[in-house]
């Protein structure tokens, strides 16, 4: 009996050597010998400074990045996915192309870990550090503007809003709308939303809409735009009808090019930069940890439910505009 | 041991089987048993509130789609009309047309689609119930200006004290006149889903406007359009208000109850489902239930199978064991019998087996031994042998050693003597020219002295003849002298007669007295003379004779000379011609050395080859030595070797005598 628990125990203890020594083999290999997948599409200016982001930061962690830039359809970026794991990938970095398939991205990857960026899947797809999402906060990008704005009119009891939001249904829109409405709450202002429609981000479909507002006659203190286009839509409409747009701050996001150019020529007001530097570093640092089996809520921004790295948004009005154009 | 001590015995250790069984088995099944238990529990608790947050989530899923997907068909609707309107910019009679035509279409809005417009006019439907004092401040137009998409606004109470909610938005017909389109729909299929579409046993779920926090549906209809706040009487209410006012969407615990939160997108809504956390755990906890009593009842089957097994299993051990006793004291001879077909049964019949080839091993090793024995008796004797052989070889070889040594040490000798030899023969041949020499002196000193000799024999001649002439002369001097004896003796008679006259004149004077006084001094004196001349005569006869003697002596010795001379004359004469063969010798001898010298010549030769082989003979020697005192060593070495197997085979011959002993110690 005495020999029997020896046995056991000696077996015990080679098995827990055996297993603390593949633990530690596995544990102790960084980057060094891995590859990393990028998927991404179309590149837009924004796509493409992410994609640099991603490239840059690989380079200087020493690890080895395939970039795939694929047609802008569903099918084809799961197709490139599906041979990702028999090509001996460790972990993937994807721009979704439309976040209703990120379930399908997930089976195709069979069980590698995914980097969403650029386009936020809905939470239920995400699973903690192992499908998750690099990116900005949307709802940071209202807040930021609401905060401008209560900064630029001075702290008003209440406030005639204008909202001009993108398409229905998306995560921005929804994000970025919301933000608006409970940062005028959380700031103890009564906000009259005098206006809040669609604009689905076009710049036409925003000038249209804000003059129809216009037509109405009602008075309004600020205009919010979920993003810069509707924003320079809005500042047309203005400007058609007379009003200039320095009476009536106009905030969008993205800091787009003409954005930009817009604050500088003072017309436009405020609008929030998207740090597409930040989110490629911060994707591929996450890339980096889920590969190696790490949790990624070590890295900055994380959150504490392994599910997001947030990359802050920037706030860009006439005063540092010049560093953004 | 009896037959039943031993029975004892065995049921005595069958018992202690048993309860080391249950020691080991009972305590590992309990402590399993309540690890699964509580694992069981922790997990499936665990699992089921996972599976009920996902249930409750899924559930609120399905309400809130129900809920936007009803209020998309209401939008779509009002959506379809608003576009017609739009598309066909009617008048103010063909849009009260539309407007009727379009009345009851859909139940939701009972009262049916309205226009205000900016005037201040309200177009409805004929037979809509609708009134409005002032459309203008209405919030179907409030609302309805804020968007030109057709949307819902917040809930309001209408004049009827009912909850509705209006759909609105400007009526985009490319005027400059701003028209609002509205549509009012009751909250009562929303209150039905919330209330009813709960798609989770004992959940329920209530809907609040997150902007002012008024309950719009509830099962509880005490609790509609009252307001949740963060004060609220009612623990779980009072935390989802906390909940919401901190925009915490996910599902957490509060005051013993699951509650889940929703937002419905595209409104200001939250549906909130809560659900006792007891109801879910009540499985759990009858499952504890019942794992704990199957525990018990494990634990209970346990112990009576693991008795009855033991008791079974071991029963036909106990003849096993007794023939394992046997075997363990050595006894061999047994006759193992099995009947079962179990493991144990496998065990008699290999116990069987084994007795058999333990008995076929334990005689063949007994052979073995034996035959080792004898081996091992004789190897030792041969060892020894050896070891006598080698240690006797050793020793010859130590004599050999020795000898050669000898040798080596005696040829030394000889080549030291051999160059002594050289050297003396060398110094011999200078000596015999030097003899050489000599004897030519002494050939010569030899002739000499013959010539000499020759003149010796002359002057004895004239010796003897002188001695001749002194023998006469002497003969002369004894007539002399036998002369003056007779005179010498007539003067003797004379001196004792006036002796004899002296002595009577001294008697005469003696008898005159006085007067004869002088006369007898004179008569004394004569006396006196006469005896001095009688002696004086006497000591002459004995001179005389004394001379006499003396010639005689002188006589024999010139006899005994002349016998001498005449000897030595002969002696010479035979030294003469002794002296001639001495020359004759010498002269030979003179030859002889010569002769001798050209042999040590060749002696000397000799010696100096005698001398040079020697010493490479004693070289050879040296080597010889130091071969032979290889030789030696290992000679010695062979023999200590030896030795060891003598050891060897000795202690082999005593490990076949143990062999041999522990064999018999068996029976077989």
């Amino acid at each position: 009996m005495k020999i029997g628990i020896k046995k056991l125990l000696s077996l015990l203890i080679v098995a827990a050597c055996v297993l603390t020594c593949i633990s530690g083999c596995s544990g102790s290999t960084t980057s060094g010998g891995k590859k990393y997948l990028f998927c991404t599409y179309n590149l837009d200016d924004f796509r493409t400074a992410i994609m640099e982001s991603i490239k840059a930061a690989a380079q200087s962690e020493g690890a080895t990045l395939e970039v795939y830039v694929g047609e802008e359809t569903a099918s084809d970026q799961v197709n490139r996915i599906k041979k990702a794991k028999s090509e001996g990938f460790s972990a993937l970095i994807v721009n979704p192309i439309d976040v209703s398939t990120a379930l399908q991205l997930e089976v195709a990857a069979e069980g590698l870990p995914i980097v969403f960026v650029n386009n936020k899947p809905d939470d239920s797809v995400l699973k903690s550090n192992k499908y998750i999402y690099a990116g900005s906060n949307e709802t940071e990008a209202g807040e930021l503007q609401v905060e401008w704005a209560i900064k630029k009119l001075g702290n008003q009891s209440s406030l005639n809003v204008v909202v001009l939001k993108g398409e229905q249904g998306y995560s921005a829109t929804i994000g970025r709308t919301k933000a608006i409405k409970y940062s005028m709450k959380d700031a103890g202002i009564n906000a009259n939303y005098v206006f809040a429609d669609y604009a689905n981000w076009s710049e036409e479909v925003a000038k249209e809409k804000m003059k129809t507002f216009l037509l109405t006659g009602q008075k309004f203190d600020v205009v919010f735009c979920n993003n810069d286009s509707m924003a320079l839509g809005a500042v047309k409409a203005l400007k058609e009808a007379g009003i200039d747009p320095a009476d009536v701050p106009v905030c969008g996001v993205d800091a787009t090019k003409d954005g930009c150019a817009s604050i500088a020529n003072g017309e436009m007001s405020f609008t929030v930069f998207q740090n597409a530097k930040g989110q490629g570093e911060a994707a591929m640092k996450a890339a980096l940890k889920l590969a190696a089996g790490e949790s990624i809520t070590s890295l900055d921004g994380a959150t504490k439910n392994g599910l997001y790295v947030w990359v802050p948004f920037e706030p860009v009005d006439a005063s540092n505009v010049n560093s953004y154009k | 041991m009896s037959k039943r001590e031993k029975h004892r015995a065995i049921k005595k250790k069958t018992g202690k089987i048993r309860n080391k069984l249950l020691i080991f088995i009972m305590p590992t099944v309990f402590v399993l048993v309540a690890i699964l238990v509580i694992i069981t529990s922790t997990l499936s608790g665990r699992s089921l509130k996972k599976k009920s947050t996902e249930q409750l989530e899924a559930s609120m899923s399905t309400q809130v789609d129900n809920i936007s997907s009803w209020m998309n068909q209401c939008l779509k609707y009002f959506a379809t009309v608003k576009k017609e309107l739009e598309a066909s910019r009617p008048s103010q009679a063909e849009m009260q047309t539309v407007l009727d035509s379009f009345y009851g279409f859909d139940k939701n809005a009972p009262e049916g689609l309205y226009v205000i417009t900016a005037e201040g006019r309200l177009l409805k439907p004929s037979e809509s119930a609708l009134e409005l004092s002032d459309p203008i401040s209405s919030e179907a137009y409030k609302q309805g200006i804020t968007r030109i998409d057709m949307d819902f606004g917040p809930a309001y109470k209408n004049a009827e004290g009912k909850y509705v909610i209006t759909a609105a938005g400007i009526l985009n017909d490319n005027t400059s006149d701003i028209k609002v389109l509205a549509g009012d729909v009751t909250l009562d299929n929303v209150t039905i889903i919330v209330n009813s579409g709960v798609k989770m046993e004992d959940a329920s779920s209530f809907l609040v406007d997150k902007e002012n926090g008024t309950i719009l549906a509830h099962r509880d209809d005490n609790l509609v359009s009252t307001t949740l706040d963060t004060s609220n009487s009612d623990a779980m209410m009072a935390g989802i208000a906390k909940k919401i006012d901190n925009r915490d969407y996910a599902t957490t615990t509060i005051a013993g109850k699951m509650v889940g939160v929703k937002e419905i997108e595209g409104t200001d809504w939250i549906l909130v489902s809560y659900i006792d956390e007891n109801v879910i755990f009540a499985d759990v906890r009858s499952l504890v239930t019942l794992l704990v009593l199957i525990g018990v009842i494990a634990l209970i089957i346990i112990l009576m199978i693991t008795t009855l097994v033991v008791n079974r299993v071991i029963a036909p051990l106990t003849p096993i064991t007794g023939y394992i006793k046997d075997m363990a004291s050595g006894d061999f001879t047994i006759d193992v019998k099995t009947t079962s077909n179990d493991e144990i049964g496998i065990m008699g019949g290999q116990v069987s087996e084994f007795v058999g080839s333990m008995r076929n091993m334990i005689q063949s090793i007994a052979d073995e031994s034996d035959r080792l024995k004898e081996e091992s008796i004789r190897s030792d004797e041969v060892s020894r042998d050896m070891s006598e052989a080698s240690t006797a070889q050793a020793d010859a070889m130590r004599q050999l050693n020795e000898t050669v040594d000898q040798l080596a040490v005696a040829v030394n000798d000889i080549a030291e003597n051999a160059t002594i030899l050289a050297n003396v023969v060398s110094d011999t041949k200078d000596n015999s020219e030097k003899a050489e020499q000599s004897m030519n002196e002494t050939v010569r000193i030899s002739r000499q002295g013959r010539e000499d000799m020759e003149q010796l024999k002359k002057a004895m001649r004239d010796i003897y003849d002188s001695n001749e002439k002194l023998v006469q002369s002497i003969g002369k001097v004894g007539e002399a002298s036998d002369q003056i004896t007779n005179i010498v003796g007539l003067i003797g008679n004379i001196s004792e007669e006036t002796n004899l006259l002296s002595l009577n004149a001294s008697i005469e004077a003696a008898r005159a007295g006085e007067v004869g006084k002088g006369f007898a001094v004179v008569a004394t004196e004569i006396g006196k003379l006469a005896q001095t001349s009688s002696e004086s005569s006497q000591n002459i006869a004995n001179l005389i004779e004394d001379v006499r003697n003396l010639i005689e002596n002188v006589v024999e010795q010139s006899d005994v000379s002349a016998k001498n001379i005449e000897r030595n004359t002969e002696l010479i004469g035979a030294a003469v011609d002794t002296f001639d063969r001495i020359f004759q010798n010498i002269q030979l001898s003179s030859n002889m050395i010569s002769d001798m010298i050209k042999g040590i010549e060749q002696v000397n030769d000799v010696a100096t080859n005698v001398a040079a082989i020697s010493e490479e003979q004693a070289a050879s020697a040296d080597e010889i030595l130091s071969t032979s005192q290889n030789m030696v060593e290992q000679a010695e070495s062979i023999s200590r070797s030896s030795q060891e197997v003598a050891d060897s085979s000795h202690e082999l011959a005593e490990t076949s005598d143990k062999l041999t002993s522990y064999v018999q110690q068996f029976k077989v």
